[in-house]
């Protein structure tokens, strides 16, 4: 009965104020609801990635490019070690540049995507430039194999056929070698016009003396037996190979030595040396000289302060830390100081 | 994280291409990698091990492997076949005495199954020296056209002066795009 009276009750109350508690209710809902979209908004805000606007970008772009172009001016007038640490430097943060740059095309407009590209490659030029102005190539060496490789690269095409031309070439590069081989027991010498910039082989010597007076390209060494083989600043890598009981001695920039027992090396090596397969080979500095020394190092190129001779990886021994036992340094007094005969 | 950048990685991954690059020692592989990412050239020493660069050509992401060609890691070129896009062999032209040594294990690189998709490039290197072999020359030595396993293309080029390098990475990303991304 209770219940009865105050459902009606409530409904008397609504008939009374219906209209205006409904018209409330409405206004309530929708200030939630506004209230709703606004926080939806907001929230919608902070999520969005910050790195994915396109002003973030342009920021850090253009502050990027602002360093290395920095790094460019700081490097001339500096010193040699100073500028090669920095155009390094200047390469690293261009490619990673360049990545950010790719990493961010999704979310950018073409012309900004094309502006960038362009100020990239701007940055690229200037950065070629300033190495070219900075660490310039060695002019000799350079100019004197460019034409040598235009000459080679003009002269195939002509009447020949592909297979007479294999052959011709091998005849060509033979030529181009200034060699000594299968000698016993002498006494060999090459001057300078001799090797200047060529391949030098050396190969089934035994018991000789030879000396090189001159900047090679390259040197190899190979079936070498108690000879003493001096030679003048090779402007690459030396080969040594099945040598044994014999004295090298020369600069280079790599030395690659395989095979190679009881061998002395007196070395000046711009980058390194590595022996393979090799037993009892031993290293002490480059002190072999000649009148026209100085000349052939420039004409090599090889940079007279850096000599790399007591480091030495050997690919058979891997363990770090530990020394390889295949090679040593020789001992002081027991360097050779007197080489002419 | 936004779905763009979700998007963004799908669309990264998809577009990496890994290389592989070998040959002997010597070669020119470090300073044709170096050389490509525009670092100097000149401090280069035989590679003990391996080098990884990753870097950005034509919209691709590329992860090159450089693993030294020494004799004693020779047997240690296998571990990195695995997916493997692409194969550069890398040829000094002027190594004369060795091109049979280069063409024994380019061929049995070649016959690796873990190798058998993917494009092969060989780059006849060090063609600004003087005694350099052409490019015509190192395709007979190394028989190139016997080869038909694999798509493949040599180009003469130098590692030091950079010539052709591009060239060659060009054509290589184009055969493999082609290959594996043919939806794009």
């Amino acid at each position: 009965m209770d219940a009865t009276e105050e459902i009606s009750q409530e409904n008397a109350f609504y008939d009374r104020n219906g209209a205006a508690k409904i018209h409330d209710r409405i206004q309530k809902r929708q200030q939630a609801l506004a209230e709703d979209a606004e926080r939806r908004k907001d929230a919608k805000k902070s999520h969005s990635v910050r790195e994915e606007k396109s002003e973030y970008f342009l920021r850090t772009f253009n502050a990027e490019r602002a360093a290395i172009q920095e790094l460019l001016t700081g490097c001339s007038g500096a010193d040699r070690p100073v500028v090669t640490q920095q155009l390094e430097e200047a390469t690293a943060k261009m490619t990673q540049l360049q990545k950010f740059l790719n990493d961010s095309v999704i979310f950018l407009s073409q012309y900004e995507i094309r502006v960038a590209q362009t100020a990239l490659q701007k940055l690229q030029t200037s950065l070629s430039e300033t190495r070219e102005e900075a660490l310039p190539k060695k002019k000799f060496a350079f100019r004197s194999r460019t034409k040598a490789a235009e000459k080679g690269s003009d002269c195939p095409p002509p009447p020949e056929t592909a297979g007479s031309g294999v052959t011709k070439m091998d005849g060509a590069a033979v030529s181009k070698q200034a060699d000594f081989s299968n000698i016993s027991n002498e006494y060999l010498t090459k001057k300078s016009e001799d090797i200047q910039n060529r391949d030098v082989l050396l190969t089934h010597l035994t018991n000789c003396k030879v000396r090189l007076y001159g900047s090679p390209s390259t040197l190899h060494l190979k079936h070498i037996n108690a000879c003493e083989i001096l030679c003048g600043p090779v402007a690459t890598s030396v080969f040594v190979d099945h040598c044994s009981n014999s004295i090298l001695a020369f600069p280079c920039q790599q030395m690659r030595t395989h095979n190679t027992t009881d061998t002395q090396v007196y070395l000046h090596v711009t980058s390194r040396a590595i022996i393979e397969d090799c037993l009892r080979v031993s290293f002490a500095p480059f002190s072999w000289s000649y009148s026209t020394l100085d000349q052939d190092f420039s004409a090599s190129g090889l940079d007279r302060d850096r000599n790399n001779w007591s480091q030495v990886d050997d690919f058979n021994w891997l363990a770090a830390g530990t020394p390889s036992p295949n090679w040593t340094v020789i001992p002081e007094e027991d360097r050779k100081t007197t080489w002419d005969p | 994280m936004g779905l763009l950048t979700i998007l963004k990685k799908m669309k990264q991954k998809e577009r990496e291409m890994r290389l592989l690059m070998l040959g002997l020692d010597n070669a020119g592989k470090t300073t044709i990698l170096k050389k490509f990412n525009g670092e100097d050239v000149s401090t280069i020493s035989p590679t003990l091990g391996f080098n990884i660069k990753t870097l950005e050509h034509k919209g691709f992401k590329l992860n090159i492997w450089d693993v030294g060609g020494q004799k004693s890691l020779r047997s240690y070129w296998r571990n990195y076949f695995e997916s493997t896009d692409g194969l550069v062999w890398v040829v000094d032209c002027a190594d004369v005495l060795r091109l049979e040594d280069c063409r024994q294990e380019l061929s049995s690189l070649l016959l690796e199954e873990r190798l058998g998709g993917a494009t092969l490039l060989v780059f006849a290197n060090k063609q600004d020296l003087p005694g350099a072999l052409s490019k015509e020359a190192i395709r007979e030595a190394l028989a190139l056209d016997d080869i038909k396993t694999h798509h493949w293309c040599i180009i003469g080029c130098s590692a030091v002066t950079g010539e052709n390098l591009l060239a060659g990475m060009d054509w290589l990303l184009d055969d493999i795009a082609a290959r594996i991304f043919t939806t794009d």
